[in-house]
């Protein structure tokens, strides 16, 4: 079988500049090569770089170079733009990003982008925007679309915020989103969440601040953003550009050619999968959420020998993502109350 | 008429304005040490139930635990004896001792002094420059080996374990083993070593009991925060339960980390860690530790073990029961009877900023980690304040990322580089050495330390700076009081 390298995702986005001039897989390499006299390479790093964090937990990473994924969205000093959902936000004069997110987790969680106020002369900022996107595959909340994830929200706020405007649907941009608004008495801070579904995942903008005009001007801003036609508070299904959503299509009679892959490792941690299925049923893309580079190996080795049913669509084959699970089973707490993402259970040697 | 100002008289009026609104770390809080009355600098209290005595012989374990705890281990020819061939310190307590025994590092450095103490001889070891007489007790680590000639890092070979500080060599108790210390200089011109600092251990027994569903369904609660906060479990390898000691939640149990710490901080091996320990580079490479430094105890391995004739001639049958257990026994079980901190309602500040500063604490969402209190533990089998007990912890035990600021390239179990188990911040009012290698003394550096790329903290960070001055004071007060 042909190795397959996964790339890390979040290399390209979060760490992009950091390992510029650093690639480590070239100068260790080079290095050997060097110390084996095969002739001349680069000096080797002789000293750990700062700031960049080499040795990794479970993280994410996909299995070619080209498919968007959620997390390598582009933050320039005009915008953030998501090639994966098909938008772009205008920043605001005097905001930007100070510090990147932290690496999806293994609920299907994704930072996108941290926004804030430049800080003022007395270190204060005025607010702070975080955009962030529930995998709806993968959501450990009784909800299955984005209206019902804020809802949820709402609901179980806890008793340090009041809410100051239930959630309800708005209009921003021409698309209809979800918004909810709460407070905490005691800070004064104000928080408004408006989210929207694209691509079964819930996207959220988060709005942080003591002063309710920052929040609203913001707001406000929304409008200019660009988005695709299927964000939707229940839409948000695929489609377009993109290919369709389909919960737990990797199940059944769609798959017709199944190899299990064979954890080693002991780790007993959950490993999300989000696969994009051709029209001819074959694995086109595969995205690791959240997972160490053996298990990614792995599980991506056996995918690609999966075969799916084309799913059809108007008579007609179209591509499908969804989601899989592997590993360990997700919190079981979490899921009460709501139905289990698909599971393939992981054969794993005897504990003992 | 036209006044005009002086610029300087206005720069100074600025100034003051600014210095007398400015929110600053109250420092160790005085008082009572851990908020009980009673406790003394050498004397920690154990739970409500062992100092009943509950069950019988408890207390005296306790106390046995304690006074084992602050025995100075020597290499040979003593009452204690297997300390090395390397080690950090002498004494669990030299490193454990803020505000009291069982805490965390003190303001004066006892590592500093091992050459003056004549702990080490200064002949065959040096203190190390990151060692300081009032800095943080260290512990070092390199995260990556060298390579073969030792000039630069091999970031391809991951190594993260302890380089303990000094060496036996020279010692009239250590015979003729000849070691060096780890290349402490050559580590830190690469940018190769890092620092963890002791974590405090009061409470300890709770943490131990909690039952893993209790943590799981704190996880379920704290979902959907919005401050993108999303922390996952370090598990054990085995059996695939949550671990929750150390600085990563590497360790599952209070026995495993005893055992442990006495093998990697102390030099001496145990029931848990049955070897004599070589630094990392040595055991990779198969070399070992050299004939001439083992078994320097002369009485064989494990150097610590259960005494199957109990050491005590007591006529006290507790007593005589106390002292049959080995010594890593003796410290879990003092670490299991430790009593937690008590949090002080009035200092710093005053009730109405303490308790101010604890609604702002889960308002900006530092709550969300730093779970203030988990409900409740398992029915114990040890003493029955350890069983059905809310845990004030203000921890999730989770893992989280923390970003490139935080990061130390070091793999723990399931934890990555920048991956750390939320510190528990009961006592953290009169600690004076924070995060995991013990950079800074000011907590307000500390929580602004919590931003950083790559951190599930940022946010957080971000409502906390956005806050007035008068609440951020209150929300220091808060943690000093606890």
């Amino acid at each position: 079988m042909r190795a397959r390298h996964f790339r890390d995702s979040r290399s390209r986005a979060a760490l992009g500049v950091a390992l510029a001039g650093l690639s480590l897989g070239c100068c260790v390499e080079s290095w050997s090569a060097a110390q084996n006299g095969s002739g001349a390479a680069p000096n080797p790093p002789a000293k750990v770089p700062a700031g960049v964090i080499l040795v990794k937990g479970a993280w994410s990473s996909d299995s070619d170079s080209t498919t968007p994924v959620p997390e390598a969205g582009t933050l320039t000093s005009r915008d953030y733009a998501s090639p994966y959902f098909h938008l772009s936000y205008p920043l605001a004069a005097g905001w930007a990003q100070k510090f990147t997110g932290p690496p999806p987790s293994d609920r299907g969680y994704y930072v996108l982008a941290q926004i804030q106020s430049a800080d003022a002369a007395d270190g204060r900022i005025r607010g702070s925007l975080l955009i962030a996107a529930q995998d709806m595959f993968f959501t450990p909340i009784a909800a299955s679309n984005a209206l019902e994830l804020v809802s949820y929200a709402g609901s179980h706020l806890r008793a340090d915020y009041r809410v100051e405007r239930p959630p309800a649907e708005v209009s921003v941009a021409g698309r209809s989103f979800v918004r909810l608004d709460y407070v905490s008495p005691v800070t004064g801070l104000h928080w408004a969440v408006l989210a929207t579904q694209i691509r079964c995942h819930t996207v959220q903008f988060t709005f942080t601040s003591i002063d309710p005009s920052v929040i609203e001007h913001l707001v406000a801003g929304m409008g200019d953003m660009t988005l695709p036609i299927e964000a939707g508070v229940s839409s948000g299904k695929g489609g377009g550009e993109a290919p369709l959503c389909v919960k737990d299509y990797a199940s059944g009679g769609n798959v017709l050619n199944r190899v299990d892959p064979i954890l080693t490792d002991r780790r007993f941690n959950s490993i999300p999968v989000r696969v994009v299925i051709d029209t001819s049923g074959k694995v086109k893309n595969i995205h690791f959420i959240s997972s160490f580079p053996e298990q990614a190996r792995t599980i991506g080795d056996a995918l690609q020998q999966w075969r799916f049913k084309p799913y059809m669509l108007n008579g007609k084959a179209v591509e499908v993502e969804t989601g899989i699970l592997f590993g360990a089973p997700p919190n079981r707490a979490l899921i009460s109350g709501r139905q289990e993402p698909q599971l393939v259970p992981a054969r794993k040697h005897d504990p003992t | 008429m036209v006044r005009t100002q002086h610029p300087a008289a206005f720069v100074v009026g600025l100034l003051m304005i600014s210095a007398a609104s400015a929110q600053t770390d109250p420092g160790v809080r005085a008082g009572a040490i851990n908020g009980q009355t009673g406790a003394t600098a050498t004397t920690p209290l154990p739970l409500a139930s062992v100092t009943a005595n509950n069950p019988t012989g408890s207390l005296e374990f306790f106390e046995d635990g304690l006074t084992r705890f602050q025995n100075v281990e020597v290499v040979s020819g003593g009452d204690d004896n297997g300390l090395g061939p390397r080690f950090n310190f002498n004494q669990c307590s030299g490193c454990h001792s803020q505000p009291t025994i069982g805490g965390s590092g003190p303001a004066s450095n006892p590592e500093a002094a091992v050459i003056s103490a004549g702990i080490v001889s200064g002949s065959t070891n040096s203190i190390p420059s990151f060692i300081t007489a009032n800095g943080p007790t260290r512990e070092a680590r390199f995260p990556f080996f060298f390579n073969s000639t030792g000039t630069a890092v091999n970031t391809s070979a991951p190594n993260g374990g302890v380089e303990d500080l000094y060496t036996v060599s020279g010692r009239a108790d250590a015979g003729s083993c000849s070691l060096q210390q780890p290349s402490f200089a050559t580590a830190q011109s690469l940018n190769d070593i890092i620092f963890r600092i002791p974590t405090p251990l009061f409470g300890a027994g709770l943490v131990e009991n909690i039952d893993d569903s209790t943590l799981l369904k704190n996880q379920v609660a704290q979902g959907g925060n919005g401050l993108g906060i999303s922390g996952s479990f370090n598990r054990n390898g085995n059996d695939g339960t949550i671990a929750r000691f150390g600085w990563k939640a590497q360790n599952k149990s209070l026995d495993l980390f005893s055992g442990e710490a006495y093998n990697v901080e102390m030099g001496i091996s145990n029931e848990t860690f049955p070897q004599d320990r070589p630094l990392p580079g040595e055991e990779t490479q198969g070399t070992g530790l050299p004939a001439n430094c083992l078994n320097l105890s002369h009485g064989g391995y494990p150097e610590d073990a259960t005494n199957f004739t109990p050491t005590s001639t007591s006529s006290d049958p507790a007593a005589v029961n106390a002292s049959i257990p080995s010594d890593v026994v003796a410290f879990a079980m003092f670490m299991k009877m430790l009593a937690p901190p008590v949090q002080s309602t009035t200092t710093p500040g005053g009730a109405t900023s303490i308790s101010h500063g604890s609604a702002v604490f889960n308002s900006v969402g530092c709550s969300v980690c730093h779970t203030p209190t988990l409900s409740s533990t398992q029915a114990s089998n040890v003493t029955p304040s350890l069983g059905n007990a809310a845990v004030s912890a203000f921890s999730d035990f989770e893992i989280h990322h923390m970003g490139t600021g935080l990061n130390d390239n070091v793999s723990q179990g399931n934890a990555g580089g920048d991956q750390f188990r939320t510190a528990p911040l009961w006592g953290v009012g009169q600690r004076i050495f924070f995060l995991h290698d013990g950079r800074t003394s000011n907590l307000l550096t500390a929580i602004r330390a919590h931003a950083s790329s790559g951190s599930e903290a940022s946010t957080v960070v971000s409502n906390f700076n956005s806050l007035s001055a008068a609440s951020q004071q209150d929300v220091l007060n808060f943690l000093r009081s606890l």
